[in-house]
């Protein structure tokens, strides 16, 4: 296989500028992940400033109220700032110390990366720029907040759809014009190689913790495994590590929007064809021209057009599902768990929830279903007042 | 192997020693018609000419050449549009033209066809800001396969051992990125950007045209004098487009501008 390359998909899709840079990025990453003091100190602080293993929940109510498979829930919305982003910000913020770089810079969709980045940040003293789309600052105005409270820069981004697309657009931008003191702190298994690979081994702790604790809970392994799908970074976080078990199944939840009928989705595997986008080859919505379209989603971390390419490549293989929840499902999702578990789960993550209380209906109760609860919801309440 | 308008061309002007100005413009801005007759005119004054595919998500290029790409695409620019006017360009310009075009432009056109129909249009060279080496196979085999020039970045980050393998697939002319930073016009340049023509002249004898920033003639006269065989200046000529939308003089403007750079 070519380096970079998952089956057909990924590659270095870049200008010129930027090769030294992933070089570098490839070759220290290389020697990071073998770093014993590097981590150490990694595993030091997920476990204390992170707060990890997160937990394994039954979530017993909303099992009854299928009346089929036992759901279970990762509980990534427990880790520190309320998502899975913050595994991946934190291990790349130690690599941007460790390569000697001085400044971060990240994009973000829901704001869940960006506080994460803008924590890390904080926490490891580098100066820190988040570029948001200027309809996510609005839509997710607490984290704008947070970030800015943390000492982070907001850019906002006012081209395109400006929304996490145009956010990209400009930190690659930024990153080309200060290659030499910045790392480009990447929040999802999408952009060019190294990117794909890395933050997927920073998140693949999700599936790894899993498998121990559902085996330590039900002493076997679970039938399926559900979450969501914008980039992809806490879904690959939480198969990789059950790939190899050919007997239990996994679905990818993308964004259905209105319907995708209605054009209005970010449903990649449904009205999508390979393309390349932001420095990778995956499958992209776009006209026929090649021209990237604009996606909608109720949530700002799924309202992306591209996939990460070793997604492109489970499904080429038919190894994961790939299915969506439109918006109307996901807000289903998001009021149930809140209702019957007291669990108020970020837009995103209600995506999957949809999904898994559809699928433990037809389920037996001997079947296990684990989904990951890739983040909280408290961000999404001012877009939620308005809809239910 | 047939001639390339690029590769004669630069015969001539080494011949002559003269320095070679490239224009830039993006295609279909600010719509068909008028990007047509602006082409037209800086033709008169380029020695050269580049034009750019409107494009979505130009990830290596500044504000004003966005700008641009945004203004051509409300105005229905497309593959095809663009590929029609150059081939109508054709019919009163006979000077070389390269054109920028983001990979998956070509990819949704099926790379063999987007090159049969590029050289069926009359252009010479294709570059391909978001493939570098590592991703250009493809896209060479069909350039070769219709007797077009695959244009290749250098930037300042590439260091000698890979501008060596980068000179390997290199043809046509080296387009130099004179600075760290996306497109746009610069007021001043610092020292690393001559020192770094002078290191691409000292690694090969294929003609270097310094790109990204270059907006005014005393700036080409520096490059020049660090070892450039030319020019291009894009975002200046696009910004006197934008600011002249919807005026009468606006193809005076826009010429005159050009006149400045010639030799």
């Amino acid at each position: 296989m070519q380096k970079g390359y998952f089956g057909k998909f990924g590659g270095q899709f870049v200008p010129e500028t930027l090769m030294k840079a992933l070089f570098e990025l490839e070759s220290r990453y290389k020697k990071f992940s073998k770093d014993p003091n590097q981590q150490k100190l990694f595993q030091q602080q997920l476990r204390d400033f992170v707060g990890r293993p997160t937990a394994l929940y039954f979530a017993e109510n909303l099992t009854k109220f299928c009346g089929g498979a036992k759901i279970y829930l990762k509980r990534e919305d427990l880790a520190h700032t309320g998502a899975h982003k913050i595994n991946n910000a934190l291990g790349q913020a130690l690599l941007a110390k460790f390569m000697g770089k001085t400044r971060v810079i990240a994009e973000t969709g829901a704001g869940q990366h960006g506080v994460a980045t803008a924590v890390a940040a904080a926490k490891l003293g580098l100066k820190c720029v988040i570029f948001m789309g200027e309809v996510d600052m609005a839509r997710q105005q607490p984290n704008v907040l947070r970030m800015r409270l943390l000492g982070a820069t907001v850019t906002p981004v006012s081209s395109g759809s400006k929304t996490l697309k145009d956010a990209i657009n400009e930190a690659i931008r930024d990153w080309i014009a200060n290659i030499k003191s910045t790392h480009y702190l990447m929040g999802s298994v999408l952009g060019p190689h190294p990117y794909p690979t890395m933050v997927r081994d920073f998140q693949k702790v999700i599936g790894r913790e899993a498998r121990t604790q559902i085996l330590n809970r039900e002493g076997k392994l679970p039938d399926y495994l559900i979450a969501c799908v914008g980039g992809g970074s806490n879904s690959i976080g939480l198969f990789y590590n059950f790939l190899k078990d050919k007997n239990i199944k996994m679905i990818g939840v993308e964004a259905g929007g209105l319907g995708i009928k209605s054009g209005k989705h970010a449903a990649r595997f449904e009205g999508g064809r390979v393309g390349i986008l932001h420095g990778t080859k995956s499958f992209v919505l776009q006209d026929k021209y090649g021209q990237i379209l604009e996606t909608h989603s109720v949530s700002a971390g799924l309202d992306y057009p591209s996939i990460g390419p070793e997604h492109a490549n489970l499904e080429n293989l038919k190894r994961v599902n790939y299915t969506y929840a439109t918006d109307a499902e996901a807000l289903y999702g998001f009021k149930l768990l809140s209702e019957r578990e007291g669990i108020i789960p970020a837009l995103e993550s209600a995506h999957a929830v949809a999904i898994a209380v559809k699928l433990a209906k037809t389920l037996n109760k001997n079947q296990i279903i684990i989904v990951n609860l890739s983040g909280r919801g408290d961000k999404d309440l001012e877009t939620v007042s308005k809809l239910l | 192997m047939t001639t390339n308008r690029i590769v004669e061309k630069f015969k001539d002007f080494r011949k002559q020693k003269a320095p070679a100005f490239m224009p830039f413009i993006v295609a279909n801005d600010p719509n068909f018609k008028t990007s047509l007759q602006i082409a037209q005119r800086i033709s008169q004054h380029g020695d050269f000419l580049e034009i750019g595919f409107p494009y979505s998500d130009p990830l290596a290029d500044g504000p004003t050449i966005q700008a641009a790409d945004v203004r051509a695409l409300k105005n229905g620019a497309t593959t095809d549009s663009v590929l029609l006017m150059i081939k109508a360009l054709r019919k009163t310009v006979a000077i070389p033209i390269t054109v920028l075009v983001y990979a998956n432009l070509v990819l949704q056109a099926g790379i063999d066809e987007f090159y049969k129909r590029a050289a069926d249009s009359g252009i010479d060279g294709v570059l391909i800001p978001d493939a570098p080496i590592e991703e250009i196979a493809d896209f060479a085999v069909a350039a070769n396969k219709y007797g077009i020039k695959q244009i290749f970045l250098v930037a300042q980050t590439t260091d000698n051992p890979r501008l060596k393998k980068i000179l390997k697939h290199a043809q046509g002319f080296l387009y130099l990125v004179s600075v760290l930073g996306v497109t746009g016009a610069r007021q001043k340049f610092g020292n690393e950007t001559q020192e770094f023509i002078r290191r691409v002249r000292k690694q090969t004898k294929l003609p270097l045209c310094v790109g990204f920033g270059v907006s005014t003639p005393e700036q080409c006269k520096a490059m020049i004098k660090a070892g450039a065989d030319g020019v291009i200046v894009g975002s200046a000529i696009v910004d006197i487009i934008a600011k002249n939308l919807g005026k009468k003089d606006m193809l005076d403007k826009v010429s005159d501008f050009a006149k400045q750079f010639e030799n």
